[in-house]
């Protein structure tokens, strides 16, 4: 269910794409050095935004290094070092992830998630090991222990809540079922809650709640509408189908049926984000965000729900009958 | 006439607060609205009427004879005309749930709400509005369209109901007329081009540079 939140490459410049290389790579290191090299391909897009939006809130100056990856061992890439953004965001990603593929495991009972579940676990966020990693700052990192217990407990409920509803869903009668806004509270919630809890002291945090809050339910929803064919074809739960093809239509009818009413709810919920990114302090990474808040979230809605292509976007390219003119 | 205590189903010299009580109850139970589309309306509408027309005498009787001092209450009940004489307790609870709204106690406003029973469309805005302030955006723009269908002319609902079909389509405009713009400005210089280029056949130049 990760990595739709992403920038829109063709409206970008060249230094802020390469800016988001650099936080992406960055959080692909900090993974590495927090919780070992396993966990490296859980690395999604959505916790790369997380780490741009907590950074730009902080007046912290950029710590570039250039370095070789592994993964691309030609070239020589730029990513940012020794920031605090990146680690919360790095120890999000991997608590999400283990706690979404658990939660996989007991749902479909596929051996790979349960294999990659039991793998994640001894790579689970281990306080003490956190602590270590900052030897200099005592303080910092006694609450990063509490805070981040607070954070993994919190995801924890959350993702199993969900469960639940999903599970329970099934045997519930057509009046008793939740409404597609009370399913998708759940994991909107959450990501409000984890977007909000690295400034919760701060007079914005409730701009930055709102803002994850409806960042999340977009990811949620727009998951669900991905995945439909594949989950309507497998007779799997899919909140969409489940929640609201009452008459029990088929993929083609439904999809087009229901459509309209998805594609207001998720443009309702970027038109939210971004309209709480205004309210925000921001002091750097601005055109980032923005790019990534109205342009981005557009982009994936149009591949998602129309299956434009992002070449679509490049000047004077039209397409018709699918043939390039 | 038709006894009204014997419609409200009380005894008589009942207090007046026992009165209203069993109206309130006999009233939710046959509100014509619940029904829909149910042949059981119409015995509905008529035993509502019966409802009203006792509630109304045994309250006029009433207010001449003790000096309870809500005579508002009659009067404004009266004024609604034989629709429902809950009009007025209801409008009571919107005016308080529009507070809530303002004031952002959203719980309080949802609570109040959940408590009613008859669905006006004034009750629909006002629970797409606690709606709106919860991020839940689906549920919200249901209920302000059914409060548009339900009342047309209500100027309030409509604006509402335009508003959130409105910023949807600004935030998309951004995006498809940055791609539209674009497109323009290609168009502007292939029309520069061809133009140029005629007048170069007529041995003219409309561009010296190229």
């Amino acid at each position: 269910m990760f990595g739709y939140v992403t920038p829109c490459k063709m409206e970008m410049k060249i230094k802020d794409y390469e800016k988001f290389k650099a936080y992406y790579c960055g959080l692909c290191r900090s993974i590495k050095s927090n919780f070992g090299n396993l966990p490296r391909v859980t690395l999604n897009f959505d916790m790369t935004f997380l780490a741009i939006l907590l950074d730009s809130l902080s007046d912290s100056k950029y710590n570039f290094i250039e370095f070789k990856c592994l993964v691309h061992p030609l070239k020589k890439r730029l990513m940012i070092n020794n920031n605090e953004a990146l680690d919360y965001a790095a120890f999000c990603n991997i608590t999400l992830a283990y706690y979404k593929l658990m939660d996989d495991a007991q749902d479909n009972k596929t051996i790979k998630s349960k294999v990659s579940s039991m793998f994640l676990k001894n790579y689970l966020p281990k306080p003490n090991r956190l602590a270590n990693s900052n030897p200099l700052e005592n303080n910092t990192a006694t609450y990063n222990k509490l805070a981040y217990n607070e954070v993994m407990d919190y995801t924890k409920d959350k993702i199993q809540l969900l469960n639940t509803f999903e599970a329970h869903n099934k045997d519930m009668s057509i009046d008793e079922h939740l409404s597609i806004d009370e399913l998708s509270d759940v994991f909107a919630d959450l990501t409000g809650f984890i977007i909000s809890f690295y400034y919760k002291e701060a007079p914005f945090k409730e701009d930055l709640y709102w803002l994850g809050y409806n960042l999340g339910k977009w990811i949620y929803i727009i998951d669900a509408y991905d995945d439909l064919e594949k989950d309507m074809k497998n007779n799997e739960f899919n909140a969409i189908n489940s929640l609201i093809n009452n008459d029990k239509l088929d993929f083609e009818s439904f999809s087009t049926l229901v459509k309209p009413r998805i594609d207001f709810l998720l443009s309702t919920c970027a038109q939210q984000c971004l309209k709480h990114l205004n309210n925000l302090p921001l002091i750097k990474n601005e055109d980032i965000l923005y790019n990534i808040l109205e342009l981005g979230l557009m982009e994936k809605m149009d591949k998602v729900l129309n299956g434009k292509s992002d070449v679509y976007n490049l000047k004077g390219v039209e397409y018709k009958n699918d043939k390039s003119l | 006439m038709i006894n009204p205590y014997e419609v409200l189903g009380v005894r008589e010299g009942t207090s007046k607060e026992d009165i209203k009580k069993a109206y309130r109850e006999l009233a939710k139970k046959y509100h014509p609205d619940q029904y829909g589309d149910n042949p059981l309306k119409d015995l509905a509408e008529e035993r509502m009427q019966e409802l009203n027309e006792a509630y109304d005498s045994l309250m006029k009787n009433h207010n001449s004879s003790s000096s309870y001092s809500s005579n508002t209450e009659y009067n404004s009940s009266n004024n609604y005309g034989a629709k429902s004489s809950d009009d007025y307790s209801n409008n009571n609870i919107y005016q308080s749930v529009r507070m809530d709204l303002n004031s952002g106690n959203i719980p309080s406003a949802e609570q109040k709400l959940g408590t009613m029973s008859t669905k006006t469309a004034e009750w629909n805005f006002l629970m797409g509005m606690v709606h709106l302030k919860k991020g839940w955006h689906d549920s919200a723009y249901n209920f302000i369209s059914r409060a548009c269908t339900q009342e047309p002319n209500n100027i309030e609902y409509r604006r509402s109901f335009n508003e959130l079909n409105q910023r949807t389509s600004n935030y998309r405009d951004n995006y498809y007329g940055k791609r539209n713009n674009d497109a323009g400005m290609g168009n502007m210089c292939l029309n520069l081009w061809c133009a140029d280029s005629i007048c170069e056949c007529l041995g003219g130049d409309l561009i010296s540079c190229c």
